[in-house]
């Protein structure tokens, strides 16, 4: 798969099935480059695994994933991350023992840079976030919302054409959200990359994505505006189960 | 400066053995130099083994195979041409009826360790971790049956003797400090850099785009060049070849090494070769024998192993990434605001994780 | 014909052996991803205990002087309680180290246990007979079979079918099958950790005892490195079968063990001494077509 700056990124009736288990169940998505598009619902709804079967970690049962109309369902994760998808984790998943400059630079290598260039790409993009706590810093001293950022920002060293981000906000303060929020509504334009953003913090969803796509128990549940979305009836009911999350959305 | 920065790493281990050598040379006995000799081939060992299993985090028990594969190369070339067609009449006519020169010996039977570690990295380093360590011990074991039972090539379990002895104290230093530039070299290039980010999360290396297989298998190959190396050292400081010398002890004995300088770092792999040295060096003259007086004192054949493989545990235990905790030695100008190299990191960690509790307070008002 | 029927028993008897000592490898890793090399040195220590401490090469008998069900029993507790102590001392401070730490700390604790045999017995090689009975061989339907290799058999697959009852129908085995499976699943379920790791560690030590008795009447020598050679097929046979597998380790055990049988058998009388080679050869050759073993349980793939 070649790397060049993709224009859309296209899931199609995706079904993925653990053991007895239906966690994705036909799902159709689809990601353009320049936008951001918010991935919600309840714990267990199948949103973690979209993420993984879009950047290859998980082979769906059924459906494909395409780049530009090429399939790309069969790659490895690794080939996957090099034609343009980037990924952060939920757990962050940083190289612990390494700096924060290595991880970004190690993401550089992966494409393809040189060792320098990727180093200086890593140092661009942690100033762009305004990290500010030394590129040399091993990011296991990191502090919990460095690194929520740091995985971003790796994400983004892979220059891609796709960044899918899961739950970049969760643990964060209200300020450090806010900050969040700057970076991730920023990156398409610095980046010229489109975003799918998982969140459970329906501030930020609100705040940063263009077009919101809800799933629930492996099924879409809706897409579109966030205005459409907050008023949308089959949202309202998967969501009253669980009062204080109705409340946050509404 | 800045090249005196970048090199320091080296530097820090490589003068200290320069003066050991020197010192040594100048005013120790013969046999304090050859347990300085025979302790810088150790470091070879340890300092190649360690380029595969530091940066990679995965253990390999089998480089001894690629130790004795140069071994026997450079016996085949260089030794006792008069007794080669008898002892050792199944070797291929070239190899059988002529005497090569020592250094294109030496290069060749390196580059044969390289090829065969190369050739066998193919399929090891497909395995998971666990499945390529054991499967290296494999490996191993495998080149032991061969050539214990090769009798018309290797003479099986009997001793090649009659190798040119150069392996000398400088020569040996050079070849010690040589490999610790190459693992400098390859731990800072970007194959290094790639695979130990593998070491610390293969999932998130993958989803950098960092190939698990190419990056291990490229480091394997190297690691696998320079456990050649020494055993080209070994045959030519011995004088002598047998394959039993290149099995389960001497494994054990650089992993010790490794373990206890800790593997995570090249100055770990040289300090752990220094004090396990000095160790054997004490356990063998207790097991040698030390009069008090009139008394006899000796300890048992197997005290040394055994007090070594205790020293491993405890090590292992209570100081999991050895004495060096997995650092190198650095050039220190200004004290940085960021974790500097060597402090204390669980401390830092600490630090930042009550950050984040004392921040938990205002989230919680939110919702 | 007869001469089939000879090799197909070796080959069974020595497949079940291996199936036992890949059984007892496979629950320890499974229980806490230990790859357990001083299996090998429970098996050594096992047949040491026969005898006295000395530097003789003909001791007198230990344990070995005792009635057969007593030696039995004595070098079974010897040899599971030396597994329990292994266990408390150097691999529980370890649990929650890596795959890999544990892999060489079991590496050191054999080298400490093989030390402290040579310590004590000096490291040559010894001679001791016991069930010297057992030698002859017996006569049925016209094949003529050792005493020995019945015996092995039997035993073997008498354990093996009582450890496979144990593991599928006792309410502790069942819990130790599932902490194989998944240790943390487990746990959250309620199976106490510590327990079932003795229980993993006894079933490992009772194994390695068994087969270090079986193992002494068959060759009637004591060395120091004796159980390493059965050990390391057992490693073979799980990494083949699938790490984390045990149904995966006991195929793999009997993979092993008919393909050696079959290799000492059938090579070529000077190919024989290379027998080990094309074992451990054909280990590699499967794992390059299944990275993963045979059997590839859900513990062996990372979650992401």
């Amino acid at each position: 798969m070649e790397k060049l700056p993709h224009q859309t990124l296209e899931a199609k009736d995706i079904h993925v099935v653990f053991g007895g288990l239906r966690a994705l169940n036909g799902v159709n998505l689809t990601l353009s480059r320049g936008g951001i598009l918010g991935l919600i619902g309840p714990n267990g709804a199948g949103k973690t695994t979209m993420v993984n079967v879009l950047s290859g970690f998980q082979r769906p049962n059924q459906g494909r994933v395409s780049l530009d109309g090429v399939d790309v369902s069969t790659l490895s994760p690794r080939k996957i991350a090099q034609a343009g998808i980037g990924r952060s984790f939920q757990s962050a998943r940083l190289f612990r023992d390494m700096t924060v400059e290595e991880n970004l630079t190690v993401a550089g290598l992966g494409i393809g840079l040189s060792k320098a260039a990727a180093t200086e790409q890593a140092r661009d993009i942690l100033d762009w976030i305004s990290y500010r706590n030394g590129y040399d810093r091993r990011c296991e001293a990191l502090s919990y919302s460095d690194e929520r950022r740091i995985s971003i920002a790796r994400a983004l060293a892979l220059q891609p054409s796709f960044a899918l981000l899961d739950e970049p906000a969760s643990g964060m303060n209200d300020r450090e959200c806010e900050q969040l929020m700057e970076i991730i509504v920023n990156i398409p334009r610095r980046f010229g990359c489109g975003v799918m953003l998982i969140e459970h913090n329906m501030q930020v969803i609100m705040g940063v994505c263009e077009r919101i796509h809800v799933l629930d128990g492996g099924k879409s549940l809706a897409e579109g505006t966030p205005e459409h979305v907050k008023k949308d009836p089959a949202v309202l009911r998967a969501y009253l189960g669980d009062k204080a999350r109705a409340n946050a959305v509404i | 400066m800045r090249h005196l920065r970048f090199w320091f790493p080296v530097l820090a281990l490589a003068v200290p053995l320069l003066l050991l050598v020197f010192l040594s040379g100048q005013f120790a006995s013969a046999g304090v130099q050859r347990l300085v000799t025979e302790a810088l081939i150790r470091l070879v060992f340890a300092v190649g083994l360690y380029i595969f299993v530091g940066n990679s985090g995965v253990v390999s028990f089998g480089h001894m195979a690629f130790a004795a594969i140069a071994a026997y190369a450079t016996a085949w070339q260089t030794c006792c041409q008069m007794l080669k067609p008898i002892t050792m009449s199944g070797l291929p006519a070239f190899l059988r009826d002529n005497t090569f020169p020592l250094l294109p010996a030496a290069i060749t039977s390196v580059a044969l360790a390289g090829l065969v570690a190369f050739l066998s990295g193919l399929i090891l380093m497909r395995l998971s971790a666990l499945g390529a360590s054991i499967s290296s011990l494999a490996l191993l074991f495998i080149l032991n049956v061969v050539y214990s039972n090769w009798e018309s090539v290797t003479m099986g379990t009997s001793t090649i003797v009659g190798l040119p002895i150069y392996a000398k104290p400088w020569i040996v230093l050079g070849c010690a400090i040589a490999a610790i530039v190459i693992a400098y070299l390859f731990q800072v290039s970007r194959w290094g850099l790639a695979l130990r980010a593998t070491r610390e999360d293969e999932v998130a290396a993958a989803a950098c785009g960092i190939s698990l297989y190419w990056t291990r298998l490229f480091a394997f190959t190297v690691s696998g060049l320079v456990a050649g190396l020494g055993g080209v050292l070994l045959a030519h400081f011995m004088g002598t070849v047998s394959i039993t010398s290149f099995y389960l002890s001497l494994t054990f004995l650089i992993v010790a090494m490794l373990v206890v300088g800790g593997m995570r770092s090249l100055a770990g792999a040289v300090v752990g070769v220094t004090v396990i040295s000095l160790v054997i060096d004490i356990l063998r003259r207790a097991e040698a024998g030390l009069s008090i007086g009139s008394m006899q004192l000796s300890m048992p054949p197997g005290t040394q192993e055994l007090i070594l493989a205790g020293i491993m545990l405890l090590i292992l235990i209570f100081r999991k990434d050895g004495i060096m905790g997995g650092r190198e030695f650095q050039w220190r100008t200004l004290p940085d605001r960021g974790l500097s190299q060597g402090e204390s990191s669980i401390g830092n960690q600490r630090a930042a994780r009550s950050e984040f509790v004392s921040l938990e307070e205002p989230t919680a008002k939110r919702s | 014909m007869a001469n089939f029927f000879q090799v197909l028993i070796d080959a069974v008897a020595l497949g079940s052996l291996y199936a036992l000592v890949a059984l007892s490898i496979g629950l320890v890793f499974g229980v806490m991803r230990l790859i357990n090399f001083a299996q090998a040195d429970y098996v050594t220590i096992g047949a040491y205990s026969l005898v006295v401490p000395t530097a003789s090469i003909t001791p007198s008998l230990l344990f070995g002087a005792l009635p057969t069900g007593l030696m039995i029993a004595a070098v079974v507790i010897t040899v599971t309680l030396l597994a329990l102590l292994t266990e408390r001392i150097a691999f529980r401070p370890l649990r929650n180290s890596n795959p890999t730490t544990l892999l060489i700390a079991s590496f050191a604790v054999s080298y400490f246990l093989q030390s402290l045999v040579m310590l004590l017995h000096g490291g040559r090689p010894k001679a001791v007979s016991i069930g010297g009975s057992l030698t002859r061989a017996v006569e049925f339907a016209g094949i003529r079979i050792p005493g020995v290799q019945l015996l092995t058999m039997g035993v073997a697959i008498t354990l093996l079918l009582a450890l496979v009852f144990f593991l599928k129908r006792t309410p502790i085995g069942i819990q130790l099958r599932a902490a194989a499976e998944d240790f943390q699943m487990a746990r959250l379920l309620g199976v106490p950790a510590n327990r079932v790791i003795a229980i993993a560690f006894s079933i490992s030590g009772l194994l390695g005892g068994a087969i270090s008795l079986l193992y002494v009447i068959q060759t009637g020598t004591l060395d120091i490195r004796m159980g390493m050679m059965p050990v390391v097929y057992g490693f073979f046979a799980t990494v083949i079968g699938g790490m984390g597998s045990l149904p995966g380790a006991v195929l793999g055990g009997f993979i092993v063990g008919i393909v050696s049988v079959l290799l000492q058998t059938y090579l070529p009388v000077d190919l024989r001494a290379f027998r080990d080679a094309g074992v451990f050869g054909l280990v590699i050759l499967i794992l390059l077509v299944r990275p993963q073993g045979l059997i590839v349980t859900s513990a062996a793939k990372e979650r992401v």
